[in-house]
């Protein structure tokens, strides 16, 4: 999965490659630059030791190649502001852009340690909330009642899994209701502070859905030679996030592998899988939030337009606090 | 100014524990900060374990480390993991680099360096080290006090830092407020400190040592006193609000309406700013991060010179960078803001002022590496971590780079690509020039030289390690992974990476063991080194000229600079280096 280049995880956004681009032109940049100082570095050490040139000359070197190397590294900064980061960072920052007359918005309520995502349901319209109407059980965001306001009636407020279609402009209000956290999508090269106190729009627009990351993701593992012992246990370990991309008789598609698992596929004479993770896109903390910012974890769940319609038509009927399938351990 | 107190014969605490003499105070933040350094490190060593090891006992040491930080199987606990993180940060900057750095050379070196005989205001001086001294046992009494050490960062940010440690500790005795309190202490040692320095340097050059005549790391020495003084201030009165918002309930950082833990935060008035902090916060620790740089710049400078026999390539142009460096420090605080929701004009400007300030460290860069060139280099041990700095520093300053463009900051920011960037800046850059300059000026302090080959010891394994241990950091910072995780393996790219993570903790481990050599050459060789004269390394500039180890008053009569500070092998002369306090007539 770290195969694609620069050890970048696999980009499922629209705006993904321009930072990609820019991070990779970086690094070659950077490379070349340091590799042009350290050969000149080293021929400088052996040249000019005690032993080689027992008079050092007291005239300065005319510079003149590193004045020119100056201007070089100087332009070509310039370039990268001027030609890439800014432009990029302007589209980022931007309203999502016209073309797309329905972007889908969403509230994004950060908390210690969860991720409230709060869907303004059939008419589009958020209900308003209340920081003393919070309960953590039922009502993390402080929802107010339907007969309060209206648009609360249908809204629907779903932790830690966010449901979103692919092809289509995601609009994130994203808000915290204590401290500081960052929403970090990795896969979907985002990143955001969310500040108490502040409602700061974000946007993003995903290409793929999870399956389709899942197939970007996967990877053939070989099986221990022996199902038991500590390297099947290490094998175990390493790989509970991921989930066999193929049924292997009685290892059912979907499944995250077990120490059952692996006696299982041995004593079928099996001795690779192909595994990939079983919630590809993360959402993580990338904010010192407390004690428990290092699994202050969601997923995306991503889908088809019109599989995403059909979940967010019976959305409002499930339980507020959907977890399915999210503990997947 | 500082004659009245050289007649008398004081008693020993006079002397060697309440000094006025710059050399007995440079000495003691030398070693304290030392100290702090190693401890400040042990502290990140734990953390390493964990990284390594998730959820595993920690070998050795996880039995007595106290239920603030560990469980009963001696598992780090997070809020333990948060502790020692926000620990080790403040620590490692603001009582181990800085006081070495400013505290201990430059209190040492500096004087000398201008032929002075003390600093300007010994007493302030004084007072500067013991407030500094009380600042850090106030931050280590953070560990005993109830709920443990300050655990929401070494940037403390509000509103988490406003109601960490409050809920069943003392309103005053816990460890965040502790930390302000200690943050306070440590600030105000750095304003005396700063003063003192720019006073002394503007006021006691000795004749003939004109500011353009002044040694490269005397420069280096002032432009970092401007910066103590101008940027530290914000942050002392940001603490103080924090400290008022901890204690009293203000809201200077507290916007209304937050619930923590399903409690609604009405103790608070509300409407303040969280990002307020932050502006105060960066506003000083930009600078800081040159604080940290320009004296290991100008000790590399002082080796560089020394060790390659020639002048120091381009000194104006050193200089003018560095004034530039100093001045532009103070207007790129908000990089580190890019994603608290600014707006493209901001991050335009602040993008621009990043990019405009890698100038003038290139052009240092360059400088000292074509000082290089038809130089006739001696491998001493100075000049060996001097040299070391140089790519490492490069590595360090290219990779602020994709940090600095706001666009490439998206994917990098708060991850460890972060954590890998400001190490090399500072730990493989800045303390390894740090080490350099404490081989080169021992002979100086103690009148004898480190072993030599302690010295190798300590280098080869420290330069590989450094490598080991923040080279990797890069790889996990890009492929996604968030720094101040206290478990990275929740996330699958956490998984993938862990093999690079595994690298970092053995390294830091090896980096640990490779400092063996460099302890016992600190205290062995101070009455068991080889004995040397007053000009061991055959140097230029005016400390070379006093005795070794210098007397109270530090010169024997006080000299005059008769030429610039590098005047390495010069045409037709006989000895390729010509002292600074040497008059034309004496020399062959």
């Amino acid at each position: 999965m770290i195969a694609s280049s620069f050890w970048l995880p696999p980009d499922i956004s629209a705006h993904g490659s321009q930072i990609d681009i820019i991070i990779k032109y970086l690094h070659w940049f950077m490379a070349v630059l340091f590799v042009a100082w350290g050969s000149y570095f080293l021929y400088c050490l052996v040249r000019f030791r005690a032993g080689a040139n027992p008079k050092a000359t007291y005239r300065d070197a005319k510079a003149k190649p590193s004045k020119m190397a100056e201007v070089v590294v100087i332009i070509i900064e310039a370039i990268l502001l001027v030609g890439f980061s800014i432009p990029v960072w302007a589209y980022y920052r931007s309203e999502p852009p016209g073309n797309d007359a329905n972007p889908l918005t969403v509230r994004v309520v950060a908390q210690q340690f969860a991720w409230n995502i709060h869907y303004p349901g059939p008419d589009g319209k958020f209900g308003k909330s209340k920081p003393e109407l919070v309960d953590e059980a039922i009502n993390p965001i402080g929802l107010v009642d339907a007969s309060e306001d209206p648009n609360a009636a249908d809204d629907y407020v779903s932790v830690n899994i966010f449901h979103a279609p692919k092809d289509r402009d995601i609009l994130v209000r994203l808000s915290s209701k204590d401290v500081i956290h960052s929403f970090a999508v990795p896969l979907l090269r985002v990143k955001q502070d969310a500040v108490p106190g502040m409602e700061i729009p974000i946007w993003f627009k995903a290409e793929k859905t999870n399956a389709e990351a899942q197939e970007m993701m996967k990877r053939a593992f070989a099986l221990p030679a022996s199902p038991e012992g500590e390297e099947a246990e290490t094998f175990v370990k390493e790989n509970r996030l991921r989930v066999t991309m193929a049924d292997y008789g009685s290892v059912r598609k979907g499944s995250t592998l077990n120490a059952e698992h692996l006696k299982t596929l041995s004593a079928a004479g099996i001795t690779s899988v192909e595994l990939a993770p079983g919630f590809p896109v993360n959402i993580q903390c990338a904010q010192l939030c407390g004690l428990g910012h290092y699994r202050m974890k969601g997923q995306m769940k991503i889908y088809e337009p019109d599989e995403f319609e059909e979940w967010y038509a019976s959305a409002g009927e499930e339980e507020v606090f959907d977890e399915d399938e999210f503990d997947d351990e | 100014m500082s004659s009245d107190h050289h007649a008398h014969n004081p008693g020993f605490i006079s002397k060697y524990v309440f000094s006025l003499d710059h050399k007995v105070i440079g000495v003691q933040y030398t070693v304290t900060s030392l100290i702090f350094l190693f401890f400040g490190f042990s502290l990140m060593m734990i953390m390493r374990w964990q990284l390594a090891y998730p959820g595993e006992s920690i070998p050795l040491v996880g039995g007595w480390l106290g239920k603030y930080l560990v469980d009963n199987n001696g598992v780090l606990l997070p809020e333990g993991y948060n502790a020692l993180g926000a620990m080790h940060g403040t620590i490692m900057v603001f009582l181990g680099v800085v006081p070495l750095a400013v505290g201990g050379f430059g209190n040492y070196v500096m004087p000398l360096q201008i032929g002075a005989p003390d600093m300007a205001f010994p007493k302030l001086n004084m007072a500067s080290y013991w407030v500094y001294f009380l600042g850090g046992v106030t931050m280590l009494a953070g560990f005993f006090v109830p709920g443990g050490a300050a655990n929401s960062g070494w940037t403390s940010y509000p509103p988490l830092a406003d109601i960490a440690n409050t809920v069943g500790t003392h309103p005053f005795w816990n460890g965040q407020t502790v930390w302000l309190l200690g943050m306070v202490l440590l600030i105000t040692s750095s304003l005396l400190g700063s003063v003192n320095f720019i006073v002394t340097i503007m006021h006691l050059r000795v004749k003939g040592l004109t500011m353009f005549r002044l040694p490269f790391f005397v420069w280096a020495q002032f432009v970092t006193s401007f910066l103590l003084l101008l940027a530290f201030p914000p942050l002392e009165a940001a603490g103080v609000l924090q400290l008022m918002d901890r204690a009293f309930h203000t809201s200077f950082f507290m916007p209304e309406g937050l619930v923590v833990s399903g409690v609604v935060q009405d103790q608070f008035a509300g409407g303040g700013s969280p990002l307020l902090w932050q502006h105060l916060f960066w506003f000083l620790a930009h600078p800081e991060v040159y604080v940290l740089i320009l004296p290991a710049i100008g000790i590399v400078g002082e080796i560089i010179a020394n060790n390659t026999r020639r002048p120091l390539w381009g000194y104006k142009t050193l200089v003018y960078s560095v004034i530039f460096l100093g001045f532009m420090s103070f207007v790129v605080w908000a990089h580190h803001m890019f994603l608290t929701g600014m707006g493209t004009a901001m991050s335009t400007f602040f993008q621009t002022t990043t990019m405009i300030i890698s100038i003038p460290s290139v052009v240092i860069l360059t400088a000292l590496l074509l000082s290089l060139w038809q130089g006739s280099i001696r491998f001493t041990v100075p000049m060996l971590f001097a040299l070391s700095f140089l790519p490492m520093f490069a590595i360090g300053g290219l990779t602020g780079l994709p940090l600095g463009l706001s666009a490439s900051d998206i994917q990098l920011h708060d991850t460890y690509y972060v954590i890998g960037h400001f190490h090399y800046v500072v730990a493989p850059g800045t303390i390894m020039a740090l080490l350099g300059g404490i081989y080169f000026w021992y002979p100086k302090v103690t009148g004898r030289k480190m072993s030599t080959f302690l010295g190798h010891l300590h280098f080869w394994p420290s330069f590989v390690f450094m490598n080991t241990v923040f080279f990797p950091m890069f790889m996990v910072g890009l492929a996604g992974i968030s720094r101040r995780l206290w478990d990275q393996t929740e996330y699958v790219q956490g998984i993938d990476v862990q093999g690079w993570v595994r690298m970092s903790s053995w390294g830091a481990w090896a980096l640990g063991l490779a400092q063996i050599p460099f302890i016992i050459n600190f205290f062995y060789s101070a009455f068991a080194g080889k004995k040397v004269n007053e000009n061991p390394w055959k140097a230029t500039t005016l400390e070379w000229a006093a005795p070794s180890p210098p007397p109270h008053g530090n010169f024997a009569e006080v000299p005059v600079a008769y030429r610039g500070p590098y005047e390495y092998s010069v045409p037709d002369a006989k000895e390729d280096f010509h002292p600074q306090h040497v008059p034309d007539s004496q020399l062959v």
